[in-house]
């Protein structure tokens, strides 16, 4: 199965931050040492939310993330080698060619590990021109298009360069991307997929984020999902927050003190791996929201990682460079009217 | 010890030279490698600069495709994402990134610069351009590339959104004691109701080391000099001559007091691009070497563009430049460019390998020392604070200048051997950042 984990300072319980005295947690190496923690267990990806659109506007708010994240996925990128960096990013606070290009320099910086989670902030069908936009930004160039040729004067192949050309009736935008294609072929695309609607644009993701109050409710938009997509099946994650502890008590504790909205698997390490099992059926992985960081997260990478391994549910290390790689999905498919 | 100057490395892929990724001991596929523009700021970082510096475009810099195709430049990485990763691989240099206010909002934007600022610990700045070029539009706009006025009026009222968005985290708001999180007190929520924008609230981000990102600016038409003048903490400027650039120099600095700013509020760093070695033959032969690999149709292709006219061929390259239409691109680089040509009688084929080799800017060709005094005789001269290196090619060009020329500059007391702070601002020496005011 596919895991990733959810990166906040302090942890997802909105009291986490209590725990905590001073910034320490807010700043770059704490969420450094996270995301590395997450490397050790060789987890597919960290997830990086954003609250824009729904955080107090004149409030500092604890669980806002302390830097812009797609920004936040670069300077990550620099300093991990494996892992896979999925970064929240608004359609309404990116221009399209500016979200395409920021994506495919991400890419490169991180040699094909990044992952856009598409956050559409407004209608869908706009929503929806905005991805299939950025998509076909994407494949401006052919894998094999620079060619680099000191003596013949020539940086790349314009055989291989596509002008796109787009007018929508939300965008103009000409092309190319002035970006060069990154190992991966183009960035992943992930959505979070709340309830029963579904966006055009949740349509096109690669990897689904489901989150809802019960395993219930999740294994039903995650059959929905499946039985109403035509062409290539995403990877359909279920959202939990895991209360970790050496025993059942501790555990309930834990739960009492931090409860979440998100369904709780509440115990010790091989009793929450027996949990997960029963529902390997349902889903294709699991995103886990720490309810208290950094301990949460090593506990999932000391307890909760090596029991699912024991029942054979998640690989040793890593098998693959990219993103695409970890999560078993096919280079980018040339889009029908996109850049060629 | 006197006044010493300010130096940034300008860096892009290959070099600035428009055929430096030809060069042999170019490695032609930088552009996209990101260990080769840490190396960068780490060789400018030890040689104690004050900052890097990143240009954009938001789109392929030549319509031509065949053109294009000939250079290094048609491809990048965005700016912003280079910065980010530069933040946490450096200590101590800044880091000034390119980003347009016509094509990005303010929350957006000031976020990013944030985020820089923040994971550098008070190291990032903000060149505000306006972008000027038709290519860009057309990744943006179905309208067109705006008229020159209108980009300005835009770009005055998102620096003052950007400015108040910086300003509206305290430096000690975020608390964390246990029981608080954030003081309120340490917040002045925004409220911009504005031709162009309106924004309300705080900026979601913590305040940096160094309170904001430091304004830097290269516009040089009036309405560009007067924006500087109110908001700017660096100027980066072009200019082939003294003349000019005192000129330049002795405008800007004398626009600052009409809103209430000190000439030295703004450290005014022109454009260079020396090519240097230990004797001067060697810095001649350097330099031919590289001005050999422009092919014409590129650097005629180039100069058309700096131009801002569309086509250049249909005119003998052996002859003089023709008459410039009016342009709504950049109308001091065109300036520039019509002088130069007539000044020292050049072809079109010369003032295209001319501004392939510097794009425009200041070129230097020759020993240490030699590059040193006209350097020496600029900043002492009224006509820079210091100046934006642009290396031929990198990463030679720059090792060149900081093994070569920076011990020179220092043998003359003329740069610092250390930093002197551990922020941009600091270094920079300029003050706590200030609440720009409009003309009195």
């Amino acid at each position: 199965m596919y895991i990733g984990l959810s990166l906040s300072p302090f942890g997802h319980h909105p009291s986490a931050w209590r725990r905590h005295r001073g910034t320490a947690a807010l700043g770059f190496q704490a969420l450094a040492a996270q995301v590395k923690l997450a490397e050790q267990a060789a987890l597919d990806f960290v997830f990086l939310p954003d609250l824009a659109g729904k955080r107090p506007q004149r409030a500092l708010h604890p669980e806002a993330t302390p830097f812009e994240p797609t920004l936040l996925i670069s300077a990550l990128a620099t300093v991990t080698r494996r892992i896979g960096l999925v970064g929240t990013a608004l359609t309404t606070q990116h221009e399209p060619y500016n979200l395409a290009r920021r994506f495919a320099s991400l890419d490169l910086v991180s040699h094909g590990r990044t992952g856009w989670n598409l956050a559409p902030g407004d209608n869908s069908d706009r929503a929806g021109e905005y991805v299939q936009l950025v998509q076909a930004l994407w494949q401006s160039w052919d894998a094999d298009a620079f060619l680099y040729d000191k003596q013949g004067g020539r940086f790349f192949d314009p055989a291989k360069m596509h002008v796109l050309d787009h007018k929508g009736e939300y965008f103009t935008v000409r092309g190319p991307l002035n970006v060069n294609p990154s190992p991966q072929g183009a960035p992943v695309i992930a959505a979070t997929v709340t309830g029963a609607a579904q966006s055009p644009a949740a349509g096109k993701a690669e990897l689904i984020l489901v989150e809802a109050a019960t395993i219930e409710e999740m294994i039903a938009i995650a059959d929905r999902l499946r039985s109403s997509r035509n062409g290539p099946e995403p990877r359909i994650l279920a959202s939990i927050a895991p209360h970790i502890a050496t025993s059942m008590d501790e555990a309930e504790a834990l739960r009492r003190e931090f409860p979440m909205e998100l369904p709780e698997l509440v115990g010790t390490p091989e009793t929450i791996a027996d949990s997960i099992a029963g529902w390997q059926g349902n889903f294709d992985g699991f995103l886990i929201h720490p309810p208290l960081a950094p301990d949460g997260v090593q506990l999932v990478v000391d307890g909760l990682v090596p029991a699912l391994r024991r029942r054979g549910l998640f690989r040793d290390g890593y098998e693959a460079d990219t993103l695409r790689g970890h999560l078993g999905l096919a280079a980018p498919a040339i889009l029908p009217g996109g850049a060629r | 010890m006197g006044e010493q100057m300010k130096l940034g490395a300008f860096l892009m892929a290959g070099g600035h030279h428009i055929a430096a990724w030809r060069h042999p001991s170019a490695v032609a596929d930088a552009g996209t490698d990101i260990g080769h523009f840490i190396a960068l700021a780490r060789i400018a970082e030890a040689a104690k600069f004050d900052m890097i510096f990143v240009e954009d475009a938001a789109a392929i810099r030549e319509k031509d495709p065949n053109l294009a195709s000939q250079a290094a430049r048609s491809t990048m990485f965005e700016p912003l994402s280079l910065l980010a990763a530069l933040a946490v691989n450096t200590a101590r240099i800044g880091l000034v990134a390119t980003a347009s206010t016509t094509y990005n909002d303010p929350y957006g934007l000031a976020r990013q610069f944030a985020a820089i600022d923040s994971l550098s610990g008070g190291r990032a700045g903000w060149n505000l351009v306006t972008s000027a070029s038709e290519l860009e539009a057309a990744n943006f706009v179905s309208s067109g590339l705006r008229p020159h006025a209108q980009r300005y009026e835009r770009a005055e009222e998102f620096a003052a959104a950007a400015l108040a968005l910086w300003d509206s985290v305290g430096d000690h708001a975020h608390v964390l004691d246990g029981e608080t999180f954030a003081d309120a007190a340490a917040l002045t929520p925004v409220a911009h109701q504005g031709v162009h924008f309106s924004v309300d609230g705080i900026l979601e981000s913590r305040r940096s080391a160094q309170g904001r990102p430091i304004m830097v600016q290269a516009g040089a038409s009036d309405a560009g000099k007067n924006l500087a003048a109110r908001t700017a903490d660096v100027v980066f400027t072009a200019a082939q001559t003294m003349q000019e650039a005192q000129d330049y120099y002795a405008d800007l600095k004398g626009r600052m007091a009409r809103f209430g700013r000190q000439p030295a509020d703004i450290k005014i760093l022109p454009g260079v691009s020396p090519i240097v070695a230990s004797s001067e033959s060697e810095a001649r032969a350097k330099y031919e070497a590289l001005q050999e690999l422009i092919p014409d149709e590129v650097g005629v292709g180039l100069l058309a563009s700096y131009l801002s006219i569309k086509d250049l061929s249909q005119y003998p390259l052996d002859g003089p430049l023709p008459e410039m239409p009016p342009t709504d691109g950049i109308q001091s680089r065109q300036q520039l460019i019509v002088d130069l040509g007539r000044r020292e009688n050049l072809s079109i084929r010369q003032l295209a390998r001319h501004f392939a080799g510097a794009r425009g800017h200041w070129q230097l060709v020759g020993t240490p020392a030699q590059i040193a005094d006209e350097l020496e005789a600029r900043f002492r001269g009224g006509a820079a604070d210091g100046f934006n290196v642009m290396a031929a090619h990198f990463p030679d060009g720059l090792t060149d200048f900081t093994e070569l020329v920076v011990p020179e500059l220092r043998r003359r007391g003329l740069f610092r051997d250390e930093y002197e702070g551990a922020t941009l601002r600091e270094n920079l020496g300029l003050k706590a950042p200030f609440t720009p005011r409009e003309e009195s």
